[in-house]
């Protein structure tokens, strides 16, 4: 659980940081920026946090621990 | 009062700023609590600023200076500013027939149903071209140009419909089977070949 939440964490901050740069300038270069370096960190940081919720391993574990 | 740009902004702060504490402690995730929070963090509010990103960036897209970023397009942007108002762009925009900030795209945007879509899509194609491919050169459009970009402003205008020679050959303006850019007509567009020879118009602050 903790590696897959680590890892969508570290891929949408980077994504969320290069749209932030990317909204600085009004180009075509920053329009692609926005579209691939930040796109890709996106979909993918998105795809293994659903992944994360989807896998069980988070249900199972709280299933456990309740009394 | 807040821009929506700075709106947006905020919005990447706050995304960030929940993201931040599952990066240090990613076991939080694992309560209920937690995990409505990540759910949050993790799809609502970055899906939510991917959106408004991309709709910011779509609709700046449409400016005149975005069209202009890429240098192969200098010349088309220089030959607004030709001192010769016999040049059509020209005319249009020194004289503000078009909106200056969002030129290229006032006049080279499809009208029809889901003209936007399609203006988009070539425009993606022509910064795909630009950046991975081989820009045409010189630079051409894809199709003829289209009348209906003409008419969407000028049909129903008095000076256009009282000129007797528009009145006669309305029906084929209308069907594209004459170019308002035909020879003898309204001809001189962009004519980048021949900016060496042109005085050039500076607008004063």
């Amino acid at each position: 659980m903790e590696r897959p939440v680590r890892i969508a964490a570290v891929m949408l901050i980077l994504a969320l940081i290069v749209e932030g740069l990317s909204l600085c300038w009004n180009t075509a270069a920053s329009f692609l920026s926005f579209m691939i370096f930040g796109g890709i960190p996106f979909v993918g940081g998105v795809l293994i946090y659903v992944y994360s919720v989807f896998s069980g391993q988070p249900a199972s574990r709280s299933t456990k621990l309740r009394p | 009062m807040v821009s929506p740009q700075s709106l947006l902004f905020i919005l990447i702060g706050a995304s960030i700023a929940l993201i931040l504490p599952f990066l240090v402690r990613p076991g939080i995730a694992v309560s209920r609590e937690g995990k409505i929070l990540a759910f949050a963090a993790f799809f609502i509010l970055p899906v939510l600023a991917a959106s408004i990103g991309a709709s910011e960036h779509f609709e700046r897209s449409k400016q005149t200076r975005f069209c202009l970023s890429c240098h192969i397009m200098a010349p088309w942007g220089k030959s607004l500013y030709v001192d010769d108002l016999s040049h059509l762009p020209a005319a249009h925009f020194q004289n503000h027939r078009i909106p200056v900030d969002v030129a290229c795209y006032t006049c080279h945007s499809d009208y029809a149903m889901y003209g936007t879509l399609s203006t988009k899509l070539e425009g993606l194609h022509h910064v795909y071209v630009n950046y991975f491919g081989t820009p045409m050169n010189p630079i051409r459009l894809y199709h003829p140009y289209d009348n209906a970009a003409c008419l969407h402003c000028h049909l129903g205008a008095r000076s256009f419909e009282s000129d007797p020679l528009h009145v006669a050959i309305m029906a084929d303006l209308k069907g594209n089977k004459l170019s308002c850019l035909s020879s003898g007509c309204h001809d001189k567009a962009h004519d980048v070949a021949a900016l060496d020879q042109q005085k050039f118009w500076t607008p004063t602050d």
